[in-house]
């Protein structure tokens, strides 16, 4: 339609129009360019401090790591919240639920224990936030991954005084090589990993003759059990084919490790289990399982009635040349209730309560300053036969200690169990 | 045509030895179908009666019996049903996500399944389709998709745990109602409705008074499907649980299987088929009163139609 | 909104007219009808179709560097298919690690499903035809597996298969083995006996449905006109049952493709499913688009039988 060439000025309802139709498609403009930029290319937040994307200093023992401080620690007058539910996400079995109700009974509060069936599976769903816990047990390879995403708070360390009062000096002053200062992380439990069998039905010297070959070992095909757990799984495999990197990307190695593991499970018939040693040795559906010490000293209260602890049996490299480790404690951001949460970690450090964790259920050494490990068997804690369970402090010099991997190395590691998982052609 | 016919039946059975005149004896009792039907009764319904068993098991053996005993009903005072926590939530997580969701996918279901079958209209086919759909998908894919659609895309709209739950077993369960309701709207016929506009109901009226009661076993019926099918849900309820308590007795029964369980899960199991079955039994009671004269073996055909 | 009045005579009521009406006449406003469906469509919509393009946006989308948690990528043009076809080579590319799996699952549904039909249908029949006054207790037995979890059932079953469990015990009694079978350890016979009977309430269901509307009287026909009880069987119940037979087998195979936990729970990796791949990778870091791939090429090997039963079911209504 035509217009008069003196109607050129706009009637004020075009020019709402219009101004309304600019007012629309600028911010729909806005979300176009925006979707029009490819997704990840732009800084998306992760890898805030730093090093976006590039390269990450990876923690290890003759590398300890400063993490940056990412916030304030809660301040040391915060009041304890009264009534609250404590949210703990940790490993299943892992508390002995007494002293959990110790501490709910001292506080007047209750505890909910979410569990997870080993550690990727548990770091997933926290970093998902399917999970908001007040306290968490990761393993000392997520600490610094962790704490860049955000995920951890700082600890106000005068609420936590069993730290230096209980605990080996080495973990506070300097600190852990994972976390120096402690301004994140006190440590749980410490342990080693090595190959758990029923003593009345393998000899101590056939044990000791084969070492990790256990595992590997005809005569005891369909009772073999080995962890349902990456970095443990491979990580045995790579020491036992005599690679001592457990931190290693070499291809050949991974291959290697991954063979073998295939190799136990399919011709050997193992069974890949997370409690193939605490649970089922006792109960004697296996003969030889993976384990962590802590799994075989705490099998003990799963013997059904009338079988001794005698027939519970542990190697470990006499030369102290294998895996060992700690788990650590760590308050996420999410916490709802965090001065009960110190609370909670101090209480774990303490010297009767979490020695009584240890020593009447858990199985897993506190790398306590009240405990001597000497006397660990005589007072009845640890059975004589388990004695290469027992976890001193030079051992910790000497043994191979997992880190975290970086990303690349990680897919590799990944690959590998994904195809173990897809079980071969039996 | 012609290769049917044989002798006469009476003469054939006469002939021949007894197994042949047993074979060929057109009356007989089916002996073998029989032993297989009440084996397969037993093999189906033995195993969880043993379980039920084992759960007076006084050791931790679930497969060896030890004694009798009450430990894991209320002896134990960390790990048995009585006292645990945990195994309590879950029993109650259970109930809370079966009634909510039936809650929600009964009525959503019915109107749909109503409405379908009165609309002549274009879109009805796909939205049917799609209804269908969800019915015959493997739960495994639905349920991935609602995990990944949860964590990605309505991340901060619903967290995981009950309220994705819910919505997950909602969305799992709707097409059943939406079934059973069909098939007993294809025999009811638009006459009634039809009568009562007839003499003066408004539309809102004639489904009201005159449908609904007409549909109400079904309607029922699908109650005590969804409610059934929502308790033994476990693939959709495990991927969108959060915390250890929007764990459902299902998933705990699945970890604890896994891991090291003791009688205790037995315990809670049983508690849970007793419950399943009293509601089942008030369900059936209730449709007894008020269902009289309405429906004949009409609710027994409407499962059979799945 | 709507006329109160309801029109009496027959041209008043066909002026009243809109346009959505049934056969015999009776009138309906047009939104009457569509008002029913549209809250469970939309429904379905966001928590049915909207999920399945969110399986697209992570299959086709990266990871996070950090943790390798999935960041799915939504729009269609930025769509990346370099893990999809990496997933898929490990399906046929040697060394297809994928493979295996996807026989042996393939392997054992088809034999579990076959040996569901047997047994089921010999027991539907058993009931529908044979089961007189005791038919109602038996039709409650067998619909009661349906009101108990399936986990407390293959829970009840792994009870029973444990070393000094009562399987063993009875084999070891009876002689037929001399040292307990380890049948939680990795063997295919215990995972496709688990399938069935996890599987076969929903086999019996229908067939019994069908075979309970059978009519008497064909029966008797066949059986008049000199059908010996087998001949009856396989001329005349048999084709009529072939619908519910057909309709069971999808019923039946299509969950078992997705089953992963009767696989956990009875098995090992070394009969792992292609549930076990898709369980293994989702939520494991890293794997997203992994998983999201394998949903997908799963939704691709169900959708032909999934739209031959909505096809078949859509007849039978339809004829009804």
């Amino acid at each position: 339609m035509s217009t008069h060439p003196m109607e050129h000025r706009w009637s004020r309802r075009q020019f709402m129009r219009r101004a309304g139709g600019a007012a629309i498609a600028l911010p729909t403009m806005s979300a176009i360019l925006a979707a029009c930029s490819k997704p990840g290319t732009t800084s998306s937040g992760e890898g805030g401090s730093g090093s976006a994307g590039g390269e990450r200093v990876l923690a290890r023992p003759d590398n300890p790591v400063k993490l940056p401080l990412n916030g304030e620690p809660i301040s040391a007058d915060t009041p304890i919240e009264a009534g609250a539910t404590l949210q703990v996400y940790n490993w299943d079995a892992y508390m002995y639920k007494k002293v959990l109700k110790d501490f709910e009974d001292k506080f007047g509060v209750t505890i909910e224990w979410t569990t997870f069936n080993n550690m990727e599976e548990g770091i997933q769903k926290l970093v998902s936030g399917q999970v908001k816990p007040d306290v968490f047990f990761p393993t000392t390879d997520y600490i610094s991954r962790l704490v860049e995403k955000d995920l951890l708070q700082p600890l106000q360390q005068t609420l936590i005084p069993n730290m230096e009062g209980n605990v080996w000096p080495s973990f506070s002053n300097p600190g852990p090589w994972y976390d120096l200062g402690w301004q994140y992380t006190v440590p749980y439990t410490i342990y080693t990993t090595g190959v758990a069998y029923r003593r009345d039905r393998v000899e101590d010297s056939v044990a000791e003759t084969q070492g990790y070959d256990l595992l590997w070992n005809a005569d005891y095909s369909g009772e073999i059990s080995y962890y349902d757990s990456y970095r443990d799984a491979i990580g045995m495999a790579l020491i036992r084919n005599g690679n001592m990197d457990p931190n290693t990307g070499d291809d050949a190695a991974i291959t290697a490790a991954k063979d073998a593991i295939m190799q136990l499970l399919n011709d050997f018939d193992g069974r890949l289990t997370i409690n193939g040693a605490f649970a089922k040795i006792p109960e004697g559906e296996f003969t030889v399982a993976q384990s962590w010490s802590g799994d075989i000293v705490g099998a003990k209260w799963y013997l059904p009635k009338g079988t001794s602890e005698d027939v519970l049996g542990y190697w470990y490299p006499d030369d102290k040349v294998g895996l060992i480790g700690n788990d650590c404690i760590v308050i996420p951001t999410t916490a709802q209730s965090p001065r009960l949460a110190h609370e909670f970690l101090n209480f774990f450090l303490d010297e009767t309560y979490g020695y009584e964790n240890f020593a009447s259920w858990n199985g897993y050494q506190p790398p306590f300053t009240s405990i001597d490990p000497d006397t660990l068997i005589s007072d009845k804690v640890i059975p004589p036969a388990l004695d290469r369970a027992v976890v001193t402090e030079e051992m910790f010099t000497k043994g191979l200690i997992q880190g975290e991997l970086s990303a690349d190395v990680d897919q590799k590691w990944l690959d590998a169990w994904n195809e173990i998982q897809a079980g071969g052609s039996a | 045509m012609s290769d049917v016919v044989l002798s006469p039946p009476s003469t054939a059975a006469r002939s021949g030895s007894w197994l042949t005149r047993w074979r060929r004896n057109p009356w007989r009792k089916p002996r073998i179908l029989q032993a297989v039907t009440i084996g397969y009764l037993l093999w189906s319904l033995i195993p969880v009666v043993i379980a039920v068993i084992f759960s007076f098991n006084a050791g931790r053996s679930r497969s060896t019996w030890q004694g009798f005993s009450m430990r894991w009903w209320t002896g134990d005072p960390f790990d048995s049903l009585f006292h645990d926590p945990s195994l309590r939530t879950a029993m109650l997580q259970t109930f809370r996500l079966s009634f909510i969701t039936v809650l929600i996918a009964v009525p959503l279901g019915t109107a749909f399944a109503i409405g379908i079958d009165r609309w002549h209209g274009r879109p009805a086919r796909p939205a049917n389709f799609v209804m269908l759909l969800s019915f015959v998908v493997p739960e495994m894919i639905l349920g991935v998709s609602l995990f990944l659609l949860f964590t990605n895309m309505l991340k901060n709209l619903v967290p995981l745990g009950t309220p994705a739950q819910i919505l997950g077993l909602a969305t799992f369960q709707m097409s059943y109602p939406v079934i059973i309701v069909r098939a007993r709207l294809l025999s009811i016929g638009p006459e009634y409705e039809e009568a009562a506009m007839d003499l003066g109901a408004k539309p809102g009226q004639s489904i009201r008074r005159v449908l609904l009661p007409l549909l109400s076993p079904a309607i029922l019926a699908s109650v005590a499907v969804t409610f059934a099918d929502s308790v033994d849900d476990f693939v959709i309820v495990r991927y969108l649980s959060g915390p250890a308590n929007s764990e459902p007795l299902s998933v705990k029964i699945y970890s604890a299987a896994r891991s090291s369980p003791t009688p205790a899960v037995n315990a809670a199991a049983t508690v849970m088929l007793l419950a399943t079955m009293a509601m089942i039994i008030v369900g059936y009671l209730i449709y007894r009163r008020y269902a009289k004269g309405t429906g004949d073996a009409g609710d027994m055909a409407s499962f059979t139609q799945l | 909104m709507e006329a109160t009045t309801t029109p009496t005579t027959e041209p008043e009521r066909k002026a009243k007219h809109t346009k959505s009406d049934t056969a015999s006449g009776a009138w309906y406003p047009r939104w009457y009808w569509p008002s029913f469906t549209g809250p469970g469509t939309i429904w379905m919509i966001v928590l049915f179709l909207l999920p399945f393009y969110t399986v697209l946006a992570v299959a086709f989308g990266t990871v996070d560097p950090l943790f390798r948690t999935p960041l799915p990528v939504y729009q269609p043009w930025w769509w990346s298919f370099a893990t999809f076809q990496t997933t898929l080579q490990k399906f046929y590319v040697a060394p297809a690690v994928y493979q295996p799996p996807l026989i042996r699952t393939f392997e054992y549904v088809f034999v579990a499903s076959l040996i569901c039909l047997v047994i089921g249908y010999a027991v539907a029949y058993y009931a529908a035809r044979y089961a007189g006054k005791y038919r109602i207790p038996i039709l409650v037995l067998l619909v009661a597996p349906f009101w108990i979890s399936y986990l407390m059932r293959i829970y009840a079953w792994q009870s029973l298969l444990q070393p000094d469990g009562y399987v063993n015990d009875i084999l070891m009694a009876l002689g037929l083995v001399s040292q307990p079978v380890l049948w939680l350890s990795g063997k295919g016979i215990t995972v496709v006996l688990g399938l069935v009977y996890g599987y076969i309430p929903f086999m019996i269901l229908p067939l019994f449905g069908s075979l309970d509307r059978i009519n008497q009287n064909l029966l008797e026909a066949g059986r008049d006109l000199g059908a010996s009880p087998s001949q009856t069987f396989r001329r005349v119940t048999l084709p009529l049952s072939k619908p519910a037979i057909l309709a069971g087998l999808v019923i039946v195979s299509l969950p078992m493709l997705g089953d992963y936990y009767t696989n956990n729970l009875l098995g090992s990796t070394r009969t792992s499913m292609y549930g076990n791949l898709i369980d293994g990778s989702v939520g494991q870091a890293g794997q997203g688009p992994e998983a999201g791939s394998l949903v997908l090429i799963l939704m691709v090997i169900v959708i032909v039988p999934m739209l031959y039963y909505l096809r078949e079911t859509r007849r039978a209504a339809e004829n009804a």
